[in-house]
């Protein structure tokens, strides 16, 4: 019998507000153990919960960026259970009335199409406290760190529309492209600031079945999110044509064996609406006022370049999923290069120089204006394009300006006619048998007299010119 | 004194200030945070534990010029009268005002036992940071006196909001200043079905009460709500899951007592909690916990319940300016052992934490007095009414 899958996702996303979620306390989970604490995050007696205003516009933009509806009233639950990782016995969820309803991502499929893929709705929650279990002597501890106690958090939880790890995988890839465009959050899933659940089951394909799910967690990157989901579906195809059941239960991929392990069955508590939060109402107006606040989405500006620039789909996709790459791209243009020679220094000369530096591109020396200045001179036949990319490898590390550079270095091209006729001179007669090849008819001689003048001049020479003046003279003699 | 106060201050500055409160003097229970005072709520769960700040309401008596003498001993997180000593204090002159949380009634029927005023105000009116809580939605600062006025003067010092508190209703403050009260404009409303359910001696004196109150030119009307005892139920369902959620933050994990010698995390919880709670606060969280998880859908009941119960008080009002009944459930009174004995205690006044509802009880000369009940936000008009009734009907009876 063949199979398919049925797949829905429950993605954590740790927003990247400056405070937590209901005190004034650093969102920075990262410092020295329990430095940002208060009573409120730590659950003293008689601590009140205050929601954080941009936590909230964090998590709506969030919501708008995923085409997801805001809802005029939601609350928080308390979702009871006991850890030491929670401070009070229930984290602060919304269970009943979540922020937003519906929303969806069109991904491309595997065979070209565009596939809609829906989510159910979106909810805010408070992050744990997080546990490292030690040895202190023969005595084994626990110690809770409650940096992250509180911490922002949104779950995104999707319908089940996906059957293949390509569509969670792609899912994933534009999900973290529109976070990270509305700015809430970095989506890191090897930072943690992304988690990824699966749940996956699977029917006779051509069914509509729904049956038995296994959640898998534990995958950190968007690859394993794939591989475990394609091992997820295998294993429970293999076990189902051998008569078993499938039962409920959680797994965890463990990337080392590439295989997912089932776990200790997890403890589902009750959601009790928490009643000191106030109720969120967001009336119309706000609604509005926030998605003014969005930014052009990747889709929309993809399509823009193509529109604007000229550049291809496939170009306009690469760009698009990077804000930042996106961002620098238009700087450049709007310097006045021409969007071509941006899209081609930018993607094979600049994106690989950041990333072999171990940079981030907004952060290096090579501001969109400086990279604006060294191109200009590349089309203005100032330098050849040798020069430039020893230019460009010289701005990551000095702070001159790329023409400052280029004269110190002497990489100025030339272009004046009087000097490279006595180039061309010099190497027209030292070099008669290739002047002889090139009036018998082999075009190719042409080359390498071009390389003679090239290696006269020290590679500075004009190579357009040089072709001109010495298609001119052949032409003459 | 020793057995009223669980602590005293001995630094208080009586009449430091130039505030509305000046040389007054309060005491509050163990469960207001005063900066630096044991807060222990009653309970061995806090033993030990010193509140880091004031509490809002602690900051504006202070502000106010009250002298903060002390706190006075309390049952366990406030709940039920067993153990409290709220009321003696006033009773025996050693303040002039006590605070203490009105959960389902505690202001209220400590004020009845002491023979003195005890106030709770509607929900929402007070902040609650630094209240150390067992029922959010039910619970409130009441507050206890020999006189109304001041009542009176300690709410308007405490009601308001505060910008670190964001449960409070966003609403506005209403007027607290005394209204004259002309009989004849002021409809009183009877509860048949509360007064037909009590012992025949304490329906003749409430009967009495009524007829006295006629007298004095009072429209006394006869209201009918056969849904009343009710409200006892709600308060017991919907508060035991809020307590037990509430409390879930005593896990000895953070501060408060460990047990030592646990196997693991899950033992440590067991038995820190297992000797953090008497027997009474442990049944009524065990309460909470079944409806949590067993049996959720009768705690989803028990919240429309309330909010029908909520809308029917509401079709009340027009009726009548205030509700008059009793305070003291008469029948339940001298048992306190188990929970149900102990919440039978509350069956004349677990309406208002329900309702959110003003109720004040009002001493009586040489009875017991009573109990007045307003619609939500009327409390200027309630303390009102009360302070007129106290000064025309000296030695009146309940």
């Amino acid at each position: 019998m063949e199979f398919e899958a049925v797949i829905g996702l429950e993605i954590h996303v740790e927003l990247n507000s400056a405070t937590k979620l209901f005190c004034d306390c650093p969102n920075n989970p990262g410092d020295e153990p329990n430095i940002n604490t208060c009573p409120t995050c730590l659950w003293f007696p008689g601590a009140v919960p205050r929601l954080s205003r941009a936590a909230l516009e964090k998590a709506a933009l969030l919501c708008l960026g995923l085409n997801s509806e805001l809802q005029q009233r939601s609350a928080f639950d308390q979702k009871v259970y006991y850890y030491p990782d929670l401070p009070k016995g229930y984290q602060l969820s919304q269970a009943h009335q979540p922020l937003s309803r519906g929303g969806w991502i069109d991904i491309v499929d595997e065979d070209g199409s565009t596939r809609r893929l829906r989510i159910h709705h979106i909810h805010m929650e408070e992050d744990v406290a997080k546990l490292v279990h030690e040895m202190e002597g023969r005595m084994p501890i626990s110690l809770v760190d409650f940096n992250r106690a509180g911490a922002p958090l949104v779950e995104i939880v999707t319908e089940p529309d996906f059957r293949t790890p390509h569509h969670a995988m792609e899912f994933l890839k534009a999900l973290r492209t529109q976070v990270r465009y509305v700015g809430s959050s970095e989506c890191s899933m090897e930072n943690g600031t992304m988690r990824v659940d699966a749940n996956i089951s699977i029917r006779p394909k051509g069914t509509n079945q729904m049956n038995t799910k296994v959640e898998v967690k534990n995958m950190n990157s968007i690859r394993h999110v794939g591989d475990a989901i394609a091992y997820e579906i295998n294993r429970q195809s293999v076990a189902v044509g051998a008569g078993e059941a499938v039962i409920l239960h959680t797994r965890l991929w463990n990337p080392d064996k590439k295989a997912t392990l089932p776990m200790r069955a997890k403890f589902e508590g009750p959601c009790v609406p928490d009643p000191t939060i106030p109720a969120i109402i967001l009336s119309k107006e706000e609604i509005h006022a926030l998605r003014s606040r969005l930014p052009e989405m990747p889709a929309a500006r993809a399509e823009r370049f193509i529109q604007q620039y000229g550049f291809s789909v496939e170009e306009a996709a690469y760009l698009s999923s990077d804000p930042e790459v996106a961002g620098y791209c238009e700087a450049v243009v709007k310097e006045g290069v021409a969007p071509r020679t941006v899209m081609h220094w930018l993607t094979t000369q600049l994106m690989p120089a950041v990333k072999d530096r171990g940079e981030e591109l907004n952060q290096t020396k090579v501001t969109p204006v400086r990279f604006a200045s060294l191109l200009k001179m590349l089309t203005h036949d100032e330098i050849n394009a040798n020069a430039a990319r020893d230019v460009l490898a010289q701005l990551f590390q000095s702070d001159e300006t790329p023409g400052a550079i280029v004269n110190a270095m002497g990489f100025k091209q030339v272009s004046d006619r009087g000097e490279l006729e006595a180039m061309i001179d010099e190497v027209l007669a030292g070099q008669p048998a290739a002047v002889a090849d090139f009036k018998s008819g082999q075009g190719k001689a042409m080359g390498f007299l071009i390389g003679q003048v090239m290696q006269v001049s020290g590679g500075k020479a004009n190579p357009k010119m040089i072709r001109k003046l010495l298609t001119d003279r052949l032409a003459a003699k | 004194m020793d057995s009223i106060f669980f602590y005293e201050n001995s630094e208080h500055s009586a009449g430091s200030g130039k505030g509305a409160l000046q040389k007054l003097k309060v005491a509050v229970q163990p469960n207001f945070s005063v900066k630096g005072w044991p807060t222990e709520a009653g309970s061995v769960a806090l033993a030990g534990f010193k509140a880091l700040e004031d509490a809002p309401v602690v900051e504006r008596l202070s502000g106010a010029g009250a002298a903060l003498i002390g706190s006075t001993a309390m049952s366990e997180f406030g709940f039920g009268l067993k153990g409290s000593c709220a009321g003696a204090a006033v009773e025996k002159k050693s303040a002039d005002v006590e605070l203490i949380l009105d959960i389902a009634g505690e202001a209220r029927l400590s004020a009845a036992r002491e023979g003195i005023c005890g106030f709770k105000p509607s929900y929402g009116l007070i902040p609650r940071l630094g209240l150390v809580g067992l029922i959010p939605t039910m619970e409130t600062v009441g507050i206890l006196a020999h006189e109304i006025a001041f009542i009176r003067d300690i709410l308007q010092t405490i009601a308001g909001p505060d910008e670190r508190d964001f449960s409070l209703p966003d609403e506005k403050i209403p007027d607290l200043s005394f209204q004259d009260i002309d009989p004849a404009n002021t409809a009183l409303g009877i509860l048949s079905d509360v007064v037909n359910g009590l012992p025949p001696e304490e329906r003749g004196a409430f009967n009495k009460l009524c007829e006295a109150l006629k007298q004095d030119g009072f429209p006394i009307k006869e209201i009918s709500f056969p849904d009343f005892s009710q409200f006892l139920l709600v308060h017991q369902i919907v508060g035991s899951v809020e307590a037990s959620s509430c409390l879930g933050r005593y896990d000895s994990v953070r501060y408060g007592q460990r047990v030592p010698g646990a196997k693991n995390w899950n033992d440590m919880y067991l038995q820190s909690r297992g000797a953090a709670f008497g027997t009474l606060l442990k049944s009524f969280l065990f309460q909470g916990a079944f409806f949590q998880f067993e049996k959720y859908g009768a705690y989803e009941d028990a919240c429309r319940l309330r909010a029908r119960l909520v809308t029917q008080m509401q079709s009340l009002d027009p009726m009548a300016d205030a509700l008059i009944l009793p305070t003291v459930n008469h029948a339940a009174s001298h048992r306190t052992g188990s929970l149900i004995e102990m919440y039978a205690q509350f069956a004349c006044t677990a309406f208002a934490n329900v309702t959110g509802r003003p109720a004040l009880h009002l001493r009586a000369g040489n009875g017991i007095g009573f109990q007045l009940s307003a619609k939500r936000l009327d409390d200027g008009r309630l303390l009102s009414l009360g302070r007129y009734l106290l000064s025309h009907r000296q030695g009146g009876k309940s």
